[in-house]
């Protein structure tokens, strides 16, 4: 789930940077500080949309560094349990495959693919129903549910399934080419 | 002379046997063998004791139809009882003969026989019938009839079990019976000792005056004697080796008992996966074992053929196969159980079937208590189980046999036996035998007390969890299914499944991979090996490493053990990819050619040009990647180096639409040093003056941690300039962290390079376009 979040941030500036673009590099520093990074509590910041307010520097001693806190807004993307997110499929293995939904990895194991779906070797690794009507490979999208979550410093993992109501492939990428 | 108390209601009817007892004078036990159907038997005994212990009977038949309702369940169906010839019997038998006796000696005697008849009952064989001297005088129609009598009369027996209980009572030790005496001797000669007793006893008849003598196998170091007095068992001890008699104790009356009750709950073992078949009565149970077998060695020893042994050789486990067997011209012969039904390949006297060796054990050998199976190895025995029952059947073994203590509060549990099944709850509190769950449902009771047999651990797909015994011992994961007693789990570092025993599992938010040091090694550390070769550590086993060698594009894994381990790498080292940008660790690189083409992550480690790669969508070697950093290229900022210097910010507005107009932003001329242009100049001189003006951090001694620029370099040493304290010291080259290379690639004369310009005050540059190295090198491999 995404959210549009206010949240706060002590920066630190190399003295070297004060001048007339001081806040501009405060900003940049702040994207590539905080943009792609993951926290237990939020989720990925996906991007900064704004920057609310900055508080007043405090140079610290010795070093001359001066530490601005910083308000910004924020998307984040934290996924749950219960989430049904769709997701690209990554990899495919006799495990079960592997999908990303934006940074987020998500894996599916192949308990938790249908009955129905069997895994095929070859080439191209693929779940496919005995039919081969559907069949799930690298680049297909798939619609899923996430059952479990492990949030690390820097990624987190989910665990998916396709097992149930209006779950499973929505392009094949198969197919259409 | 344990049974005699058991027959004598039929004693009383039958009056030949008092003839002929009294005749025999001797105390021991018979039986009457049984119908072909092995439907019933009865045991028969004869006595000298007589009518008062005539409600016991009923005991009898109780304890007979239990034998035959076990052995209905074995399936069995043939059965022979076989005498329970025991020394101790024999003994005491011995000491009756010789003094006279006395009724309350008796009793005595008969308490603690009894105690081992009781299982007995249960367990042994009887020796069949022999025909006694006396007996074969007798007409064979009136044994016949003796027979019918006394089946016929079994199966109406009332059973009164509470007359029973008070009979069993009454037969325990009391002051006036003799005592137990335990007296210590050499350790191991228990039992050499109690047969050399029983020697004396027949050897100097009513001299010795003790009544039994008894080594139990559990107890070390002391056996038993029972005398009326401690003189007896000093007399009868005087003489002999290994026993020492100045440790007699006496057993108090309350434990006497417990010196001869038996173990019983070894025995209860029914038919299952890998138990074919239980003779409680032979005490024999058929059990199917994967055999290790040298079919090539069996060969060679039928043919007669000497084969010099191999020591210390085990053949691996695994199934039989016939046609091996067969090719090796071993004798196989086909040969049908006549019980079961089942064909069995007969090999050397050895059955098998289905590849399984079906081998008899005494019921005594096995050991039932905490056997913990693999997974893999219950799967053997499953897979080729002939019928679908197999997984609950192994399962209701595993729970029988599980360890104790192992849940605890708060663990989520779910009932798996009983009324109560399937209901779900928490566990409140931890008792010996029983635990006390908080259930779920509504219109419960707050806590109920379940045995911990009928609980298992429940969870559910999702949940993180710990494996805290087992093979996997220490790894966390993923629930993703759950199958009765398995679950699923999706460890964390190796997105590997695995099957665990929900029993050994533990809900935990923690995440490890298990072990994941051994001595001064820790996973995913650079090693330097023995033979001089380097490799990143991606598993730690028990005690050895896997370590992914650093052989650029052929991933090769080795199995190291802590001993082929030098050392362990730290060097930060700097390479040049394939455009000759530095890579330093922590840079993100993509790799360009080779067989990993297109992968692309963080740098962990760079040595001798090699660069391990951890890519997360790459599911070998746990995501690590070994490459050359010539086939790589730099993708994005350097963190470490944009972190270090604090000069890489990156613009985005400014730069990374324009990156055309990316420019350098070159160090700082030290103050007071050469101007920027000669410092350029110096940078073509040579490697060692490159480094002058150079940002760099002293890694090591009184300055380290500083931050500076390099003034001078004079030999093996260096000047630096340090930002914080305003003064240049001397460092020797090496305690500097060797990150020059970041100053060097200027490509463009920078603007302070052209001279055009005043120079800045120091550290406040005005221009807002300071490009980091990475992005003007992403544009410049154009």
């Amino acid at each position: 789930m995404f959210f549009h979040i206010v949240l706060e941030r002590n920066m630190q500036l190399h003295p070297r940077h004060f001048g007339r673009d001081m806040k501009d590099k405060l900003v940049s520093k702040l994207m590539k500080d905080v943009e792609g990074t993951c926290s237990g509590r939020h989720g990925f910041i996906v991007a900064i949309t704004g920057v609310e307010s900055i508080g007043k520097g405090l140079i610290r001693d010795g070093t001359g560094f001066v530490t601005f806190p910083v308000k910004y807004q924020c998307v984040v993307f934290r996924p749950f349990k219960g989430e049904i997110l769709e997701a690209v499929v990554t990899m495919v293995n006799k495990m079960g495959f592997f999908a990303e939904a934006g940074p987020v990895q998500i894996f599916v194991s192949n308990h938790l693919i249908p009955d129905d779906m069997e895994f095929q070797t070859g080439d191209m690794p693929n779940y496919t129903t005995s039919d081969g009507s559907v069949r799930i490979q690298k680049e297909s999208e798939v619609r899923l549910k996430i059952i479990g979550t492990r949030v690390d410093a820097t990624e987190i993992f989910c665990i998916g399934t396709i097992k149930d109501d209006f779950l499973g492939v929505i392009s094949d990428p198969g197919s259409t080419s | 002379m344990a049974r005699r108390r058991d027959d004598y209601a039929e004693e009383e009817d039958d009056v030949d046997y008092e003839d002929y007892d009294g005749v025999d004078g001797e105390d021991g036990e018979a039986d009457d063998d049984y119908d072909g159907s092995g439907k019933t038997k009865r045991k028969r005994s004869r006595s000298e004791l007589i009518d008062d212990y005539a409600e016991e009977d009923d005991d009898d038949e109780e304890e007979d139809e239990d034998d035959e309702d076990y052995g209905g369940a074995a399936g069995g169906g043939k059965r022979r009882r076989k005498a329970a010839s025991q020394f101790f019997d024999d003994e005491a038998l011995v000491d009756d003969d010789d003094d006279e006796l006395e009724d309350d000696e008796d009793r005595e005697e008969d308490f603690i026989v009894d105690d081992i008849r009781d299982e007995d009952d249960r367990r042994i064989h009887r020796r069949p019938l022999l025909p006694r001297e006396d007996e074969r005088e007798e007409d064979v129609e009136e044994i016949e009839r003796r027979i019918q009598e006394r089946y016929s009369k079994s199966l109406h027996v009332e059973y009164d079990e509470e007359a029973t209980d008070v009979e069993q009572q009454a037969l325990l030790p009391s002051i006036r019976d003799s005592k137990l005496w335990m007296v210590k001797c050499a350790i191991g000669r228990e039992r050499e000792i109690a047969v050399s007793l029983m020697q004396k006893c027949i050897d100097k008849g009513s001299e010795l005056r003790i009544r039994s003598a008894i080594a139990i196998d559990h107890l070390k170091n002391y056996i038993y004697i029972e005398a009326d007095k401690e003189a007896h068992v000093k007399q009868a001890i005087k003489g002999m080796r290994s026993i020492y008699p100045g440790r007699i104790m006496l057993v108090p009356i309350k434990e006497m008992t417990d010196v001869l009750s038996a173990e019983s709950k070894s025995l209860d073992i029914s038919r299952d996966t890998w138990v074919v078949d239980v003779d409680n009565v032979r005490q024999r149970v058929t059990v199917k074992v994967i055999p290790r077998i040298d079919l090539q060695a069996l060969a060679n020893k039928l043919e007669g053929r000497e084969v010099p042994k191999k020591k210390g050789f085990k053949p691996p486990a695994r199934f039989m196969s016939i046609n091996e067997a067969r090719d090796l011209s071993i004798r196989v012969e086909t040969k049908r159980d006549p019980s079961s039904g089942d064909s069995f390949y007969k090999i050397e006297g050895m059955m098998f079937k289905d590849g399984f060796l079906y081998k008899n054990f005494s019921l005594k050998s096995l050991r039932t208590q905490n056997v913990k199976p693999t997974f893999d190895e219950l799967e053997k025995f499953r897979q080729s189980g002939e019928t679908g029952d197999g997984d609950m059947s192994c399962l209701s073994t595993l729970v029988a046999n599980r360890k104790k203590g192992h849940f605890m509060k708060g663990d989520r549990v779910v009932v798996v036996k009983g009324d109560l099944q399937n209901l779900r709850g928490w566990v409140e509190k931890v008792e010996e035998d029983s635990v006390h769950i908080k259930p779920n449902e509504k219109g419960l009771p707050k806590t109920l007390a379940i045995s911990d047999k009928d609980l298992c651990k429940y969870f559910r797909t999702g949940n993180h969890v710990k494996v805290v015994s087992g093979a996997s011992e220490g790894a966390t994961g993923m629930v993703v299914s759950v199958e009765g007693h398995m679950v699923n789990i999706v460890s964390d570092t190796t997105k590997e499944l695995s099957r665990v025993f929900a029993d050994n599992i533990v809900e935990s938010s923690e995440i490890t991979s298990g072990v994941t040091r051994i001595g001064d090694y820790e996973l995913h550390d650079l090693v330097l090996l023995e033979d001089n070769s380097f490799g990143l550590i991606i598993r730690v086993l028990s005690d050895a490493f896997q370590v992914l060698k650093g052989v650029p594009e052929c991933p090769e894994v080795a199995l190291v053990m802590l001993r082929d381990i030098k050392q362990k790498i730290f060097m930060k080292i700097f390479a040049t990819d394939q455009y000759k940008n530095t890579v330093s660790v922590k840079d993100v690189v993509k790799i360009l050619e080779g067989p990993f083409r297109g992968k692309q992550g963080p740098v962990e480690h760079i040595y001798k040009g090699v660069l391990f790669i951890h890519d997360r969508h790459h599911l070998e070697h746990t995501g690590f990647i070994c490459v050359t950093s010539k086939s790589c290229m730099v993708v994005g900022g350097s963190r470490s180096n944009g972190d270090r210097d604090g000069n890489t910010l990156i613009s985005r507005f400014a730069h990374l639409r324009t990156p055309s107009c990316a420019t350098q932003y070159p160090m700082r001329p030290p103050r007071g040093g050469p101007g920027p242009i000669n410092n350029f100049g110096g940078r073509n001189g040579g490697g060692g003056r490159g480094l002058v003006g150079a940002a760099v951090k002293i890694r090591v001694g009184h300055y380290k941690g500083s931050k500076g620029r390099v003034v001078e370099v004079k030999g093996s040493t260096v000047r630096v300039e340090l930002e914080s304290q305003m003064k240049v010291v001397t460092v020797e080259r090496s305690y500097i962290s060797d990150n020059v290379n970041v100053s060097t690639p200027f490509r463009e004369t920078s603007r302070y390079g052209m001279g055009s310009e005043t120079p800045m005050p120091p550290r406040t540059p005005l221009h807002p376009c300071m490009t980091p190295l990475r992005d003007s090198m992403v544009s410049s491999p154009v």
